[in-house]
């Protein structure tokens, strides 16, 4: 086996999996101006949900259909009863109550599911394919196609259409885009509503290769940001952070060692943290 | 000692005796000696968080890293009593590093910053087991055998020295500070707070809390696990401080005691832990933001209401205060100016490619009036913003009394420049004296409390707001907002002041108010520069007028013959002529 091919290999999944949970997190940023903590209790909710559906004898679609309206509906009800009712609150409280959301879901979780990681089996259970000293398994291959397919077509949606562009003047200036006749409230559940799609379409494909615990989702929000992070908060530029920064943590992890690529990716972060405030010359202090 | 003192004193002997009374279940001198330790770690959260605003995520990895840095240092043969501070000071070198990074930047980069250095402490402290313990964790020997009960008066002890420390330092000026900078941290640089370097500072003393705490637990336990500095600690710890009240000094306290209690109680019901964390946490952001101390707090005052018969009477706003007469104590004495106070030589600023600035120079000398007028986008917030420093220059130099000050932080030229906001910007929870109060903190090098609060107090004599003094500013009308802006702005006599349309919705009768102060800061010599759209306003008060249109400076004279020039007419009357 060619370590290098692996490693690209399990570089555009991981890849996949940061676009995937970085483009939601952009999303809610631009168009409701909060960091959402609890963005990748997306993912543990329908990765742990699903294998719990599963283990109860239900048929994998069925489970699979469920969970991602359970994570649809954590979101929806998370920015509907929780967030919207309290916009006016300063952003670093809204960014706390997204915090003890995450929170109150990793306590469920643990109650449903125990500590032990769970799974569930693939869709596309066919055999791996092989090709120059590399292996990737089928449900990898629509990891990687699915995971930059639909991220490019949200950013391209955003970026490109009326609809697009109308969903992210909703965060500039929410004043002028409701006077414009957009409809702000709507453009903030749709943001929402895609972010929680992506995260529940990543665990989907995900999970059956890397189970999921009670404590996934906090892990995927911070990679998620990272990758935001590094694209500037732009939904077409996360797709080629994320992109990068899966590479990059797959090839520490094939050369210097899985224990090391948390520590790194930090490292990422802090150049990150260096490049932006590059910016901020004078004695900083802007606004989140 | 007021009534209260007592009463939390008497509280207070009663809380430590408590273990040994056996009145509480399960609240074992072990249990309180962990409660009181992990309280003193908490009142840096408190600090960095409850007070001071700041996203701190990952707090206990700064709790766990003394421990692990000390057991370290012993295995490679340092005395034990030595590694301790050895490691505290480590925990700090890296804090400080931590703050450097990310704190001037926007808020979530400190929140993300924070919480990934926690995974990676965690994550360090598995990937060496040699070195750290791995996933089994660190063992610790205490340098000397202490037993139970010493343990217990350390613990209790070390608690009351944070405490004390804690509301020594968190009041006063330093405290004012800190509100201002939560509040509005632009506010606070035009103030001449360095922001950056504070928030810092703030870090590293929080820090300081949680590795003294954080150690003394870890060796009372003897054992240091991977979790304690993690993801899951620090948002604990978050937890506990919020529950019990984040912001009051009793906060942590009250915190680590009820939420230490409740599992200790409820014992076996280990999954649960989770679950109960994250319910108390969500439960008191959304519907108690006071926590534990401020149901306590609301409690007492209305026992205390009801012992003094019906509501309180301090209802009625309180008279004009006759100490504040001597105005002259407000403005401290600088020397006699006269000549040029500001100089923009053909400032500009660009924005890709607009020209929101365009090569503008004009003067401002002292004892005069300058109106800058134009239609709205011609660029007149953003000049004053490349004078206070806001914004940096793309061109040109701003010189201020004969000093290039273009370069300059918006702090650093704040001692030279007074300016006020075309919305205010007043922290609405202080009261009004405070609000002026801190002007003078950070104008004066070593302004003492009573002499910055009898300036503060002088100064809003001299613009007849002294009965506001006490009062917070939410609850005084809109109106006078401008003009305790205009206090704090012009407090301490500074040379220049930069006023964005201070006279934008007043009433006539304030806007008579407000030219009358004008003219006596003019007479005191301030070099004066107004951005104002009420015409009428400019003609009465102003010796200059700067028209600006699409950022070039179009004409400059006196009212009267800038009202009169065909190409102003065309730009700014266009509709009119």
């Amino acid at each position: 086996m060619n370590l290098f091919t692996q490693a690209i290999i399990s570089g555009l999944m991981t890849g996949a999996v940061y676009t995937f949970l970085g483009i939601g997190l952009v999303l809610v940023y631009r168009t409701a101006r909060i960091l959402n903590l609890a963005h990748g209790e997306t993912f543990a909710i329908t990765g742990v949900a699903a294998a719990l559906l599963v283990a109860a004898g239900l048929p994998l679609v069925v489970a699979l259909a469920l969970a991602i309206l359970a994570a649809l509906a954590f979101a929806a009800g998370l920015h509907r009863f929780v967030l919207r009712p309290r916009a006016e609150w300063p952003p670093g409280t809204l960014i706390l109550i997204t915090l003890g959301a995450a929170f109150v879901v990793r306590g469920v979780l643990i109650l449903a599911a125990g500590t032990d990681p769970v799974s569930f089996p693939v869709i596309f259970p066919e055999a791996p394919v092989r090709f120059a000293g590399g292996a990737i398994p089928p449900q990898g291959i629509a990891l990687v196609v699915l995971g930059f397919g639909v991220s490019a077509a949200v950013g391209l949606f955003l970026s490109m259409t009326r609809a697009g562009k109308q969903l992210l003047a909703a965060a500039e200036n929410p004043y002028a885009a409701e006077l414009l006749g957009v409809n702000v409230e709507r453009a903030r559940l749709t943001a929402y509503a895609i972010g929680a799609l992506l995260g529940a379409l990543a665990a989907i494909l995900l999970v059956p290769l890397i189970a999921v615990d009670f404590q996934s989702g906090l892990a995927m929000t911070l990679r998620g940001f990272i990758a935001a992070a590094i694209s500037g908060m732009s939904p077409v530029g996360v797709l080629f952070s994320g992109l990068g920064l899966g590479l990059f943590e797959s090839m520490v992890g094939a050369y210097l060692g899985a224990l090391y690529q948390d520590p790194v990716m930090f490292c990422v972060l802090i150049l990150v943290a260096l490049w932006q405030s590059r910016k901020i010359r004078f004695g900083g202090g802007r606004r989140a | 000692m007021k009534a209260h003192h007592w009463i939390i004193a008497a509280f207070a002997a009663f809380a430590v005796a408590l273990p040994y009374l056996k009145l509480l279940p399960a609240w074992t001198p072990a249990l309180a000696t962990v409660t009181a330790l992990m309280a003193l770690s908490l009142i840096g959260l408190n600090l960095i968080f409850g007070v001071s605003g700041m996203l701190a995520l990952g707090q206990a990895a700064f709790v766990a890293l003394p421990g692990y840095a000390s057991g370290i240092l012993v295995k490679a043969g340092v005395p034990g009593l030595l590694s301790i501070p050895i490691g505290i000071a480590i925990a700090l070198a890296i804090a400080r590093l931590v703050a450097e990074i990310f704190i001037r930047l926007p808020g979530i980069y400190f929140a993300i910053g924070t919480i990934g250095f926690a995974f990676v402490v965690e994550g360090l402290a598995r990937a060496f087991p040699g070195l750290a313990g791995g996933a089994s964790g660190l063992v610790l020997e205490p340098p000397m055998a202490l037993g139970r009960d010493s343990w217990y008066a350390l613990a209790v002890a070390s608690l009351a020295l944070g405490l004390a420390t804690f509301a020594l330092l968190v009041r006063g000026r330093f405290l004012r500070t800190l509100r201002l900078v939560r509040h509005d941290e632009l506010a606070a640089q035009v103030l001449g707070v360095n922001v950056a370097r504070l928030k810092a500072r703030v870090f590293i003393i929080g820090s300081a809390y949680s590795a003294v705490g954080g150690v003394l637990l870890a060796y009372y336990v003897g054992v240091l696990a991977p979790e304690s500095g993690g993801v899951n600690a620090s948002l604990e710890a978050l937890a506990m401080v919020i529950i019990g009240g984040s912001g009051s000094l009793f906060g942590p306290v009250l915190g680590a005691a009820g939420v230490q209690w409740l599992f200790a109680v409820a014992g076996g019901a280990a999954r649960y832990e989770l679950l109960v964390y994250g319910l108390g946490f969500f439960m008191v952001v959304l519907f108690a933001p006071s926590g534990i101390s401020g149901a306590i707090r609301r409690a007492w005052s209305a026992l205390a209401k009801r012992a003094s018969g019906g509501p309180a009477a301090a209802a009625e706003p309180p008279a004009e205060r006759p100490d504040g007469a001597d105005a002259s104590a407000g403005t401290m004495p600088r020397p006699a100016r006269s000549g040029m106070c500001l100089k923009v030589e053909n400032a500009s600023k660009h924005f890709g490619g607009l020209r929101a600035v365009d090569e503008v120079s004009f003067e401002v000398r002292f004892g005069q009036i300058v109106a800058l007028i134009g239609p709205n986008g011609a660029g007149k917030s953003t000049l004053f913003n490349l004078v206070s420093g806001i914004e940096p220059l793309s061109g040109g130099r701003i010189v201020l009394e004969g000093k290039d000050v273009g370069a300059a932080s918006i702090h650093s030229r704040a001692g030279e420049i007074g300016r006020s906001f075309q919305v205010p910007r007043l922290v609405a929870d202080m009261t009004t004296l405070d609000n002026v109060a801190a002007r003078f903190d950070h104008l004066l090098k070593r302004g003492d409390e009573a002499g910055n609060q009898r300036r503060a107090q002088a100064q809003l004599a001299a613009f007849g707001l002294g009965a506001f003094a006490d009062r917070p500013v939410r609850e005084i009308g809109l109106g006078y907002h401008k003009l305790i802006e205009l206090a704090r702005a012009s407090a301490g006599a500074p040379p220049l002041l930069l006023l964005d349309e201070p006279a934008v919705g007043l009433t006539t009768e304030e806007v008579g108010r407000l030219a009358a102060a004008l003219q006596r800061l003019k007479r005191e010599g301030a070099a004066i520069l107004v951005v104002e759209h009420n015409i009428d306003f400019v003609a009465t008060i102003a010796d200059e007028v700067v028209v600006m249109n699409s950022g070039r400076l179009i004409a400059r004279g006196t009212p009267a013959a800038v009202i009169a020039n065909p190409a102003v007419q065309a730009a700014y009357f266009g509709a009119l002529a």
